[in-house]
């Protein structure tokens, strides 16, 4: 186990707000995967969900960016690039408050162990590399529940960049950051794009008690030590099916 | 060649960090709090007032007479207003056609059509040194949210990145006199204008008084906090006019204040 759970961050980067104090007021857990595209995490959360699944638990699994509501103003704005650093928050933070108010809460109240492939981090990780505030960030998400668990996926740049880059035939606009004017190659924008967002994830390690994950270990072994976490922080009898 | 790379990376992103503090400790008060990114203040030579009020406190007809003055000055005229944005304008309509949205959701989603309206229409605007009249603010927003549970203190953190207007009017209506007019203009009383999603009664009028009340007394500290120049709304629409074109000329060195509707707009005039 010490061999996959790296040690706290190295960055010395001071967070700028207090971080959020874990409150729970509902019966349920709140397990959430973080990391940059290529670490690993959405393909653990799976194997993590198909176990509980397997098992009968009371789960709902729930996807950053996943509501039909802000789905044609996303487009719209993508397509005609439109979207600037704070609308293009704003609206992934709409989105998530849909989520939040009429599913991941409720299910929380009702009891549910609630699994969440990319959270709140995500947005102040990639939206501060845009350029956006994070206090700004911070307050702007301040109604979301504390995750009983954040699971940080941490893989090294190159590993987690190779990865998206072999099986993409062509990276899209926003996602390779081209909107912040870095490059005009969309690889090496998408890159420098990638890095920035590691290092913002990197800083929140400590002040957002982030379990870190090394992304290179072999898929079995991290998910046997990603169970074994889960076990650990969160009464998984309470979610199990009756007998 | 990968760390090569990386490194060509971090000093750019430095630079524009610091170059945004820089900017912060310099910015005069035309932001609430963090200005957004990439606004160089400077270079807004335009004009940016504001007309807040309830439902049926006149600030439409208000507007286009005001425009059509500033246009007879020789003041080129942009307006803004709410769900006017190219962005998700449309979304909001068909969010409150179904009204199963959530508080917090829809105030995000005005803050989108906000922000996309301000940095893509308003700011050019401003730029080219237009005079920007606003048919609503971020303070109906915050208003309408406050009223709905949402923290003041989380709302003003939303919108501190708005710029902030040069003179901002209220105009105050009693809720009564909104209703006659409002119901006067639709022959109806509409969902949303009598905040039925807040179950305050199932009597519409009743509903609508009590919801624009609630609205006015946000309003009322909202005056306290951002020093509104609150105006008598219940005075005749040429009465009203006349003390808007008197600050507005002031603001801009006007020296005629001397305006009659042309024969478009004379229905207005009562």
């Amino acid at each position: 186990m010490a061999t996959v759970l790296l040690e706290a961050s190295t960055t010395t980067r001071t967070s700028i707000v207090k971080p959020p104090a874990p409150k729970r007021q509902y019966p349920g857990a709140l397990v959430v995967v973080e990391g940059i595209d290529g670490s690993g995490k959405s393909t653990q959360l799976y194997l993590l969900k198909r176990w509980l699944e397997i098992g009968g638990y009371r789960i709902h699994f729930t996807e950053w960016n996943s509501s039909p509501l802000v789905k044609s103003a996303t487009r719209r704005g993508k397509q005609r690039r439109l979207l600037t650093p704070t609308t293009f928050s704003l609206l992934h933070a709409a989105d998530f408050a849909d989520r939040c108010e009429r599913q991941i809460l409720p299910l929380l109240h009702g009891g549910y162990l609630v699994l969440a492939d990319r959270y709140i981090y995500t947005a102040f990780a990639r939206d501060a590399a845009r350029g956006c505030s994070p206090h700004w960030l911070r307050n702007l998400y301040s109604f979301a529940p504390v995750p009983d668990i954040t699971f940080y996926f941490r893989a090294p740049l190159d590993v987690a960049v190779n990865r998206i880059v072999a099986g993409r035939p062509k990276l899209k606009y926003y996602e390779a950051g081209m909107d912040l004017g870095i490059s005009l190659d969309r690889a090496e924008s998408f890159r420098i794009f990638q890095e920035r967002i590691l290092s913002n994830y990197d800083s929140m390690v400590e002040s957002d008690h982030f379990v870190l994950m090394d992304g290179t270990v072999q898929v079995n072994k991290l998910q046997k030590l990603m169970r074994q976490v889960l076990g650990e922080k969160v009464e998984l009898t309470q979610f199990a099916p009756k007998k | 060649m990968v760390s090569v790379n990386s490194k060509n990376g971090n000093p750019s992103s430095k630079t524009k960090k610091r170059k945004k503090k820089n900017g912060q400790s310099e910015i005069p008060s035309r932001f609430y709090g963090v200005p957004l990114p990439g606004v160089k203040l400077e270079e807004l030579s335009g004009t940016l007032f504001v007309l807040e009020g309830t439902d049926g406190s006149g600030r439409s007809t208000q507007i286009s007479l005001l425009t059509e003055w500033l246009e007879s000055e020789g003041f080129a005229v942009q307006t803004m207003g709410l769900r006017r944005s190219f962005l998700v304008a449309d979304d909001i309509d068909t969010l409150l056609a179904e009204n199963s949205v959530t508080p917090m959701t829809l105030a995000l989603m005005y803050s989108t059509d906000f922000f996309d309206q301000l940095e893509r229409r308003i700011l050019p605007a401003l730029r080219s040194g237009l005079i920007v009249l606003a048919d609503r603010y971020i303070y109906t927003l915050i208003a309408r949210s406050a009223v709905r549970g949402i923290g003041r203190d989380y709302l003003h953190g939303i919108y501190e990145m708005a710029l902030r207007p040069d003179l901002t009017f209220w105009l105050n209506v009693k809720p009564e006199i909104a209703f006659d007019r409002e119901f006067k203009k639709s022959q109806t009383i509409s969902y949303w204008e009598s905040g039925r999603d807040m179950s305050l009664s199932n009597d519409l009028f009743q509903s609508f008084i009590r919801y624009q009340s609630l609205i006015r007394r946000e309003f009322d500290y909202l005056s306290q906090r951002h020093g509104f120049i609150e105006i008598d709304g219940e005075e005749s629409v040429s009465e009203v006019n006349r003390v808007l074109r008197k600050r507005i000329a002031s603001a801009l060195g006007i020296r005629s204040t001397h305006y009659k509707p042309s024969h478009a707009l004379a229905h207005l005039w009562r």
